[in-house]
């Protein structure tokens, strides 16, 4: 049974969302903290009981996300990414260091019950890799001697404090324009530099006058596909008796990116308030923050720092809720996290209807991304005329760039859209070495070829006309050490592991291109099964139920079609 | 029922009493659970906590037989609160005054007292009632098997009048038959009553049309016994023949001691049926009947949808129907029945039946009708009473007065015995239990016993107890289970060996002659101690 | 409203989606996780089509019909992706079609067919469950396509709330309650997610080997348990006069829904142990005679103790369980030939 006070938890918990369910995963989470990290069938059933949904339903959760450890995990849960940015930075070393220095394998506990490891996705850390997430804790830049440092330490009982160290740049000032300032994550400091300005002067305007500004500064989504926010807010049906629910997706699960925690980390008060102000036109009274649960640290700034906004009355009605992930890539797609906020697996939903219309709890609701909405402050306090001044026609503003792998200051760099891929790789310390490839919008996107790259402007246009994508701007650069099979087939793992597994093509098919793109990099492939996986990936491209079919298809497409001597080299 | 049972999911309040729907109606259940997840409310009223409440929004759990006490509380409230329809009341009834002052008798906290139900649940429950839109209200035995069953039906009847539900979509007052084609039996005037259509015996007018019908100088006009009663007659020769066809009676008439002695008493007793049961070895003649999948005919389903069954398997051996044997017996006895065909005795029946006179077997070959079906381009009747037009004109209240039990529980024997049926068996359990499977998941009875008592007699899951009332005793394991309210235990009639019927009481209704196994008093002692069943997941039909 | 299907232009009635509109069109388009009882799902992308003016293969059971709409099935385009959808199927389960209780009734299968697959491509290496622990239905993960359809039906349609998807990407299944032994789960068994399931994977377990699909004669039928009435189809083996397998038919009442008695107590007719033979009490035992011999004995019993003591002391018990008919003609019998109306019948249990 469930202890008393974890249930009031759970009670309490619940009471914060519109609907019982939603409080499956927060209520599996608690549950499992309070048990060393892991979770017994009694435990998710009496958990089921509790929210009152039938015990295939929290199994089915509880065993989706990958953060739920339904078998006993060590005191000290040690988490190492190997994703391709990190896969850039030497993670499998690490890897291999760890399994010798605690003598066990991966998915392994030691037998002292103090240590359990795990290889996992991308922890948002790219800029900072390789990276060991020790229970809730991120030990970023990490080399083998750190890493032996940590061992001793834990194996003394302490958690160290980790150090936070990364690089990053603006040229905009913008977006990360507290990012230097001291404690700007108070709302104290906030304010001192302007903060909630632009919020005072959003109430004082009709939220319909505020669509129209939002719409005239055209202010192109940023968590991937550059759907104009203004635009996508004006699909919300007029007069409907249904409340309105916002929701800021800050779930960073895009291989290559680690921008929106720049944001949250150390400027919250910038996204809070650009949430209060899109919450106020689109006449929403109730948002939620659907933040990945690995950055538990960063949900609990954002939880401070609502704390602080509406303890100051600059809320208003408004509520906002963080709600943590629990370990899924999928349920960065809007429709997913939906899903997933609404208390169930990850798995998006078949569009239209699309959320602006029936969202979450069956009710309109706009998804949109951290960064995105924390543009909104600047567009609302300077004009959409100030806000289109940055940037080029048709891609204004500016963008956060996390440039990760092969150069030497990787790290988060602003740029206004339409900077030339050159100029953030020379912020970003240029090039280790030489230039080999580089995937300039997240793993989703096609990589392209160094003279691909050569003159490419970062903004959604220029890179469609490239025939890749801006993404979510997180830039990988790769240089001449690189086997892009590799990269391919830890690519393809990559989303083999995260599918939903709802559809066919993307389900089975990322099962199949995985097993031929290592049977050809372990040297028993054959030269056909290039073409198969040609010929999967085209017919792959176009026909999942989400984009993530696209997301794999078109960049393994890519990565064969442009290095596929590399590939056949690898073929005896 | 008034209405039909796939209304039933567009139901906005449905109000179940005394029916284990999810058990006895299994697909009607399906209908009430997915009303409530398309938003509406249901409200479990039963002793017991049968798997319904599991998606119940409110589970009232009243006394055993107060049935009357608590219906009354709520109309009560109902008045009280001015949630009586009254635009119905004054158009469509006829005395709606008598039931306002006759519930006088039971306000909430009378009621309270009597059927255990705290006061404000029952306001609750009367302001859900109230405040809907309309309401469904579905009841099974646990209504009509008690000593006042008719009046229980009649306070429901009373309840949906004074909020209007009668005669609208979704709504009503559904009973949900029990049998196959229990309803079917009835309309076919298988009652010592009334012919065919309800037809009354004993209007002489009716009896003469019949009698012209069926081409016989005249017919009786004297209703004949009901069922306990031709029993009970054995017993001074007043009933010397039972001619008992499909009715494993012995087993699942109350008090099994009793009826043996009757049967005993019959000077001739022919039975026809399809398998050897406890009955059979007092028959005189037996008749072998075609099963189920051996013959053609119709059966009638509870929402009055007359269906069709067919022949798919030959009969063994000379298993014949029964239509033919009446035909036979007929001929022998000097009259020519006309049944040559079971169609033909169907269009026989159809000729002096207005609520059949549209339903050909060649309508119905896809799917069934709903009579009344008057003529042969009749849609059938979804619903009856149409906008609160009731058959007779005007419906009429019949104010109502809780009685208690026959048999209340006393130092002797403490504990409300209350039987019923189970999910994985039928009736006594011929068809199921000669069905492979069955008695693998469920191959003895068991005695529902709640924790509280359980743990008062010491008994477990498992152990052998021995259930004893007034009439006889039956030894079966135990199933300790909050299914069970304190006080009361619980088991079914399916199993010969252990069968609720050596226990149940042989009080009836005094209108219908329904016998009260919903309530008797037993005393449980323990046997010994038994292996634990295994207790697996919580909610579902077996341990 | 008008639809252009495959060049050819039919009418079609409004509110349906392209893959209704073509099945009443006689146009076969493959689709494995549509089931109209649970509704589009846009799952197993099985169903892909062109619709002209719409970018991209869409699914021809999510697109609703437009006035005027041209949507075509046989491109060399349409077919590449529905030949592998169903070749991934195929590569990724086991399907032993020879000995599978579904063949002949498979709607894998009939997609394979159709898009003449003769063998899977690909191989994907997976491990498979059959759980034969529940005594009506076999789940065999290797015949699981992860439709859904058992699942939609198990929450939407019968809302017993057993079934649900488990973990996830390759690895996901179908779990009864929080992944238990499906005999050991809440199932009641009413097999409805049985008859959902377009493949093999969960099968009605009596049935197996009892008979192929198309051997079977099919007839309709109501259920002989309780009042609701089901309709069912009874899937009878006629040499062997016994029925192998009930199934329920989608009108009213119960629109192919069951529980576990209408679905699965169907082998009751075939036990031996059945009265076979009319019988007489000879000396305080049962003897088998004729039927005339039995009829005239009885006949005459009841014309000597009625011509003494009055028709009264004659009575009859109809059934619940018998037919209209035979329920009638007892009443007749009754009234007509002996005169009494003691007729009657336990309504009551
Ligand atoms: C597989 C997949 C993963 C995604 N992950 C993210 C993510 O982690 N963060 C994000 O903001 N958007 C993500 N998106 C995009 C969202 O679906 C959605 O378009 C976005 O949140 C909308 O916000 P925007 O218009 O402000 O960009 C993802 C999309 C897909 C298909
Ligand atoms: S494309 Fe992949 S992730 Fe998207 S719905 Fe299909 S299986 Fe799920
Ligand atoms: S048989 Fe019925 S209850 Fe059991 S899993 Fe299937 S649909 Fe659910
Ligand atoms: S068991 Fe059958 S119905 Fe269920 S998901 Fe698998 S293939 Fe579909
Ligand atoms: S299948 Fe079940 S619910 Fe339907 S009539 Fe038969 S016994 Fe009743
Ligand atoms: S039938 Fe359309 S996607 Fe499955």
């Amino acid at each position: 049974m469930l202890n008393q006070s974890t249930i009031e938890a759970i009670q309490r918990k619940a009471a914060t969302y519109p609907e019982r369910e939603s409080a499956l995963m927060p209520a599996l989470e608690m549950v499992q903290r309070e048990n060393h990290n892991h979770l017994t069938r009694d435990m998710i059933r009496d958990v089921a009981e509790l929210i009152g949904v039938t015990f295939a339903k929290a199994y089915g959760v509880a065993t989706y996300y990958s953060m739920y450890n339904l078998r006993p995990v060590g005191k000290y849960h040690l988490c190492v990414d190997t994703n391709i940015p990190v896969y850039l930075s030497g993670a499998e070393a690490i890897l291999t260091h760890l399994e010798q220095i605690l003598g066990i394998r991966v998915g392994e506990t030691t037998a002292d019950g103090l240590f359990t490891l795990s290889e996992v996705e991308d922890l948002g850390s790219c800029g900072t890799c390789p990276v060991i997430m020790v229970n809730d804790v991120y030990y970023e830049n990490v080399t083998i001697e750190k890493t032996d440092a940590l061992i001793a330490s834990l194996r003394n009982g302490v958690l160290p404090d980790p150090v936070d160290e990364s690089y990053y740049g603006t040229v905009c000032s913008i977006l990360l324009k507290n990012r230097g300032t001291a404690n700007a994550q108070t709302l104290a400091v906030y304010r001192n530099r302007g903060g909630y300005q632009a919020l005072s002067k959003a109430l004082t305007i009709p939220p319909n006058e505020l669509l129209d500004l939002v719409k005239h500064a055209t202010v192109r989504g940023r968590g991937g596909a550059g759907f104009p926010a203004g635009m996508k807010w004006g699909f919300l049906p007029k007069n409907d008796p249904r409340p309105v629910y916002l929701i800021c997706n800050a779930d960073e699960g895009e291989p290559g990116t680690f921008k929106d925690r720049q944001i949250m980390q150390y400027d919250p008060h910038l996204l809070i308030e650009g949430m209060s102000i899109a919450a106020h036109t689109i006449g929403s009274r109730k948002a939620f923050i659907y933040i990945r649960g690995e950055f538990e640290w960063i949900a609990r700034i954002l939880e401070v720092a609502i704390e602080e906004a509406k303890t100051a009355g600059l809320l208003g009605s408004l509520d906002i809720v963080v709600h943590r992930g629990k370990g899924s890539y999928e349920c960065g797609e809007e429709t997913a996290l939906i899903e997933s906020l609404e208390g169930s697996r990850g798995c998006p939903r078949i569009k239209p209807p699309f959320p602006a219309n029936v969202g979450l709890y069956g009710c309109p609701t706009i998804v949109n991304n951290v960064e995105t909405l924390s543009c909104i402050p600047y567009v609302v306090e300077h004009g959409a005329e100030a806000f289109r001044s940055v940037g080029t026609l048709g891609n204004y503003g500016p963008k956060l760039f996390g440039v990760s792998g092969m150069v030497n200051r990787p790290g988060v760099y602003e740029y206004p859209l339409g900077t030339p891929l050159s100029t953030v790789l020379a912020a970003a310390g240029g090039v280790k070495g030489q230039l080999k490839a580089v995937i300039v919008g997240g793993l989703s996107v096609p990589i392209l070829t160094a003279s691909e790259a050569e003159t490419l402007k970062l903004d959604y246009d220029s890179c469609i006309k490239a025939e890749t994508m801006l993404g979510s701007g997180g830039i990988m650069v790769m240089n001449e050490s690189v086997s892009i099979p590799r990269v391919a087939l830890r690519s393809i793992r990559f989303y083999a592991h995260e599918s939903c597994g709802q559809c066919t093509p993307c389900r089975e098919g990322s099962l199949v291109v995985k097993r031929l793109l290592k049977g050809i990099v372990d040297g028993h492939g054959k030269t056909e099964d290039i073409d198969t996986i040609l010929a999967i990936c085209d017919t792959v491209i176009g026909s999942t139920l989400c984009p993530t079919g696209d997301a794999w298809g078109m960049p393994i497409r890519a990565m064969i079609r442009k290095f596929r001597h590399e590939f056949e080299s690898l073929i005896r | 029922m008034t209405n039909a049972i796939e209304e039933l999911q567009y139901a906005k309040v449905l109000f179940v009493i005394g029916s284990n729907t999810t058990e006895a109606h299994p697909v009607i259940s399906y209908y009430m659970k997915r009303a409530v997840k398309n938003g509406s409310t249901l409200i479990v009223n039963d002793p017991r906590k049968t798997d319904l409440t599991r998606w119940a929004t409110l589970h009232v759990q009243h006394k055993v037989g107060t049935d009357i006490a608590y219906i009354n509380g709520l109309i009560h409230e109902i008045f009280k609160n001015g949630w009586a329809r009254e635009e119905f009341l004054l158009n469509c009834t006829e005395n709606p005054d008598q039931i306002r002052e006759s519930v006088k008798d039971y306000p909430v906290e009378t009621a309270s007292e009597i059927c255990g139900v705290p006061v404000e649940t029952m306001k609750q429950v009367a302001r859900i009632l109230g405040e809907a839109e309309s309401a469904s209200v579905c009841y099974t035995l646990g209504i009509t098997e008690h000593i006042c069953g008719t009046d229980n039906v009649k306070t429901l009847a009373n309840l949906q009048m004074v909020l209007g539900n009668i005669g609208k979509f979704a709504a009503g007052l559904n009973p949900l038959r029990g049998q196959n084609n229990v309803q079917g039996a009835c309309d076919m005037g298988a009652l010592p009553n009334v012919y065919h259509n309800y037809q009354p015996v004993d209007n002489p007018a009716v009896s003469e049309k019949m009698a012209k019908a069926w081409g016989v100088e005249s017919l009786p006009q004297k209703p004949g016994y009901k069922m306990p009663t031709m029993l009970r007659k054995a017993l001074d020769g007043g009933t010397r023949i039972l001619y008992c066809v499909g009715d494993n009676t012995i087993q699942t008439e109350p008090h099994m001691a009793h009826t043996i002695k009757e049967i005993e008493a019959l000077e001739f007793f022919i039975v026809c049926d399809i398998f050897p049961n406890i009955t059979t070895p007092y028959a005189d003649v037996i008749f072998p009947d075609t099963a189920w999948g051996e013959e053609d005919g119709t059966f009638s389903n509870t929402e009055r949808r007359v269906q069709r069954v067919r022949r798919a398997l030959t009969p063994p051996g000379e298993a014949r129907s029964h239509w033919w044997v009446m035909q036979e017996l007929g001929k022998r006895l000097g009259k020519d029945l006309g049944f040559h065909s079971a169609n033909a005795v169907w269009e026989d029946m159809r000729k002096t039946a207005t609520s059949y006179a549209g339903i050909t077997w060649e309508r119905i070959e896809n799917i069934g009708l709903q009579w009344p079906c008057p003529t042969l381009e009749h849609p059938g009747t979804g619903f009856l009473h149409r906008e609160g037009k009731f058959t007779r004109g005007k419906g009429l209240f019949s104010p109502t007065k809780w009685i208690p039990q026959a048999e209340p529980p006393d130092s002797e024997y403490p504990i409300v015995l209350s039987t019923g049926r189970r999910l994985w068996h039928y009736h006594s359990g011929t068809q199921t239990r000669n069905s492979n499977g069955f008695d693998n998941i469920f191959g003895e009875e068991l005695l529902e016993i709640s924790p509280e008592d359980a743990e008062k007699l010491g008994i477990r899951t498992g152990d052998t107890v021995k259930a004893i009332s007034r009439r006889g005793s039956i030894v079966l394991k135990a199933w300790v289970t909050d299914r069970s309210a304190p006080g009361v235990a619980w088991c079914a009639f399916h199993f010969s060996e252990a069968c609720a019927n050596v226990l149940t009481i042989d009080r009836f209704d005094s209108v219908t002659e329904t016998a009260e196994y919903k309530a008797c008093a037993i005393r449980i002692e323990k046997v010994s101690d038994g292996e634990l069943l295994g207790v697996g997941i919580r909610r579902q039909a077996r341990p | 409203m008008k639809l252009t299907l495959n060049d050819r232009l039919f009418e079609v009635p409004d509110g349906l989606t392209v893959l209704e509109a073509a099945k009443r069109c006689g146009v076969y388009i493959p689709s494995l996780c549509y089931h109209h009882k649970t509704g589009p799902a846009g799952k197993c992308r099985a169903c892909l089509v062109e619709v002209e003016g719409m970018r991209g293969l869409q699914t021809s059971c999510t697109v609703q019909v437009r006035e005027g709409m041209k949507v075509v099935s046989n491109t060399p385009r349409v077919l590449a992706a529905q030949r592998l959808v169903i070749d991934l199927l195929l590569s990724s389960g086991h399907h032993d079609c020879l000995s599978c209780e579904q063949n002949g009734d498979c709607e894998l299968q009939q997609a394979a067919y159709y898009l003449g697959i003769e063998r899977p491509t690909f191989r994907i290496d997976e491990e498979f469950k059959l759980d034969s622990s529940s005594e009506f239905i076999t789940k065999d993960s290797g015949k699981c396509i992860s439709c859904g359809r058992c699942v939609a039906g198990c929450n939407k349609t019968v809302v017993n709330e057993v079934l649900g998807f488990g973990f996830r990407s390759g690895s996901t299944e179908i779990i009864a309650d929080d992944d238990l032994p499906m005999g050991s789960s809440s199932c009641v068994q009413c097999g409805e997610c049985v008859q959902l399931c377009p493949t093999g994977a969960l099968s009605d377990k009596k049935a197996h080997g009892q008979g192929r699909y198309w051997d079977l004669e099919k007839v309709d039928t109501t259920c002989p348990y309780c009042g609701v009435g089901c309709q069912t189809t009874l899937h009878v083996d006629r040499a062997k006069n016994r029925i192998v397998r009930v199934t329920g038919r989608e009108v009213s009442p119960n629109q192919g829904m069951l529980c576990v008695k209408g679905r699965y107590a169907y082998e009751f007719p075939s036990h031996e142990d059945r009265l076979k033979y009319p019988m007489i009490r000879r000396n305080g035992q049962h003897v088998r005679v004729s039927w005339d011999e039995a009829l005239d004995y009885t006949a005459d019993r009841i014309r000597t103790i009625v011509a003494k003591h009055g028709p009264d002391t004659f009575s009859a018990f109809g059934s619940g369980r018998i037919t209209n008919e035979n329920n009638y003609a007892i009443q007749k019998f009754t009234r007509v030939v002996v005169g009494t109306n003691n007729v009657d019948h336990c309504a009551r249990t």
